[in-house]
């Protein structure tokens, strides 16, 4: 069954589509991501323009982030108020990020930049995790006591001006590290067309150092607002939202969303965390890679700027 | 509501026609459909364009028909290999080249007529007619600065089969050696494919009738690809309110995202 997208002005097969949404849904529902990272690749592949597959995967982010902070407000761990302050960091980085993208679209280097941004963050973070969950796993094995956790925050965060109480996260910090963060998830989400999950997870873990109950709640709810900021400025911007195809998407999305929520009590936190490294990992090589195989034809046409 | 062009001979083709006066218009051409229609079903289409030389020699006639599409601009990279690593060069912009072409004949083109005709009247893809000037012009383009428009030079062939070759590929361009038939004595028909991706809008298909090389008649009819019902709905809204369009589609996802939760929760 196929169905034509007005915006992306092609046709695509919807059980596809949907397929896709499951299972990206899930893996988001699992690791408290948005699954852009993995969404926006399988599209371009699919032959959508990549303009518009970033853009309206945002469309699908929105939706499985919306029902799937949902079930985690009811069990009371959404700092809302450290949401807001990242996520109003997130909007002015969304704007930058979008100009970028544009800029760099019509020089014909876009997707340089997102290879390299991909096998750099993704790399870099995907490895972190991945060395952290598997010694974290290997210590329980020989029934060694997980290390005291380093309590000790960067001691600069603590010499800022303008510090607030975050009572949901236990801690009384300046609100400038988290807008900070948020600021450059902001602009690295709108260039690479992801929610920026995968970035914000191991901030709040490993800089912040929030309570862990916490984590994935806020930051899918910093997500929720981020995303929607960098919908509409597509939308407006570069025209490039398809409607159609982010109702698809997100009809499998929010199915597998939910799957993933459920399964994700199964898991010990440090196996899910392992699981998700290798896969942050494998994005990232995937894309970066690509920048060392010669291309079959040494020429490409590009998408043209929007007049 | 569709637009024919009148049967006039294009001012390439007047020097063109050797002693035959314009009125003497031998060919008549009709497509099965004029406006097509792109509901969210499309999965591209079949015209046939079809025709009939009026006067009846017995003398043997060729037929082209070059079916091209809205002009559009294009970028095209080059992949460039530095350190190791498979980099883009700046783009080249190609302006006025068709979205969509097709050029069937009744025998390939060059037995049909010589080089000349083909470039000036734009017969086969090699001849496609794209407003690429030559020189080199540095421009300010969609706020971005140094964007070259063409410093190819010696290379410019190289980039405009890239163009061609790469279009090909997305079966956007073809030639059609044997695309034209003759059905009757002096009847002919052509197909033309649009695949699914074909650009929307206006596209001309234009009828030339050939006798010992040279063109001796020509005519053209307009054919109309729209977006109807909700395709066209959602592009038009998406385009001429775009501010509405971005914040009403980004409430649906959220309140589909709620909706979701709720059932979930409830079982």
């Amino acid at each position: 069954m196929d169905i034509y997208l007005p915006i992306a002005e092609m046709s695509v097969n919807v059980l596809t589509m949907v397929g896709l949404g499951v299972l990206v849904g899930f893996v988001s529902g699992l690791f408290g991501v948005g699954g852009g990272f993995l969404m926006a690749p399988v599209l371009v592949s699919l032959g959508i323009p990549p303009s518009v597959a970033v853009a309206s995967q945002a469309g699908h982010v929105l939706a499985t982030s919306t029902s799937s902070v949902m079930s985690y407000s009811q069990s009371d761990s959404v700092d809302y108020r450290m949401g807001a302050v990242m996520a109003a960091g997130g909007v002015v980085g969304a704007i930058i990020g979008v100009e970028i993208f544009r800029i760099l679209r019509l020089l014909g280097q876009i997707d340089l930049v997102v290879s390299v941004a991909y096998l750099l963050v993704l790399g870099s973070i995907g490895g972190m995790m991945l060395n952290e969950s598997l010694s974290a796993m290997l210590r329980r094995r020989k029934g060694e006591s997980p290390p005291r956790p380093k309590v000790k925050r960067p001691v600069w965060i603590y010499g800022l001006p303008f510090k607030m109480r975050f009572p949901r996260s236990g801690l009384y910090i300046s609100f400038i590290p988290p807008a900070a963060i948020g600021l450059l998830v902001g602009i690295l989400s709108a260039m690479m067309g992801v929610g920026g999950g995968f970035l914000i997870v191991p901030a709040m873990i490993y800089i912040l150092r929030m309570k862990a109950s916490v984590v994935v709640g806020t930051s899918l709810f910093q997500i929720i607002i981020t995303t929607l900021v960098t919908m509409i400025l597509q939308a407006v911007r570069n025209h490039s939202v398809d409607m159609i195809l982010a109702l698809i998407l997100l009809a499998g999305g929010v199915v597998g969303g939910q799957a993933g929520i459920r399964m994700a009590s199964r898991f010990r936190a440090d196996e899910l965390r392992a699981i998700m490294a290798v896969i942050i990992l494998m994005a990232g090589l995937q894309m970066g890679l690509s920048l060392f195989v010669p291309p079959q034809d040494p020429f490409v046409l590009v998408p043209t700027g929007q007049q | 509501m569709v637009a024919v062009l009148p049967p006039a001979i294009p001012p390439a083709i007047v020097q063109a026609l050797p002693e035959a006066a314009p009125s003497s218009n031998i060919l008549s051409t009709d497509l099965t459909q004029n406006r097509i229609e792109v509901s969210s079903s499309f999965q591209g289409a079949k015209v046939v364009v079809y025709g009939a030389v009026v006067e009846s020699r017995d003398q043997p006639s060729d037929v082209v028909v070059v079916v091209s599409g809205p002009k559009a601009s294009m970028r095209l990279i080059r992949k460039v290999q530095v350190a190791g690593l498979w980099l883009n060069s700046r783009p080249v912009v190609f302006e006025g080249a068709p979205g969509f072409y097709m050029a069937a004949s009744s025998q390939p083109l060059d037995r049909i007529t010589g080089f000349s005709n083909r470039r000036r009247l734009g017969l086969g893809v090699d001849y496609i007619a794209m407003d690429t000037p030559r020189d080199t012009k540095v421009v300010t383009r969609y706020g971005v600065r140094d964007v070259v428009v063409n410093s190819l030079e010696d290379d410019y062939l190289e980039w405009r089969q890239a163009v061609t070759r790469l279009k090909q590929k997305s079966s956007l361009y073809s030639d059609n050696p044997f695309g034209v038939r003759f059905v009757d004595r002096n009847l002919f028909r052509a197909e033309i494919d649009l695949p699914s991706d074909a650009p929307i809008g206006t596209y001309k298909a234009e009828v030339w009738l050939f006798r010992d090389g040279e063109p001796v008649s020509y005519s053209a009819k307009l054919l109309r690809v729209e977006k109807v019902g909700f395709e066209r709905f959602i592009y038009d809204t998406a385009h001429r309110r775009p501010w509405m369009y971005g914040i009403v589609s980004a409430l649906i996802c959220i309140g589909l995202g709620l909706g979701a939760s709720r059932i979930f929760q409830r079982r």
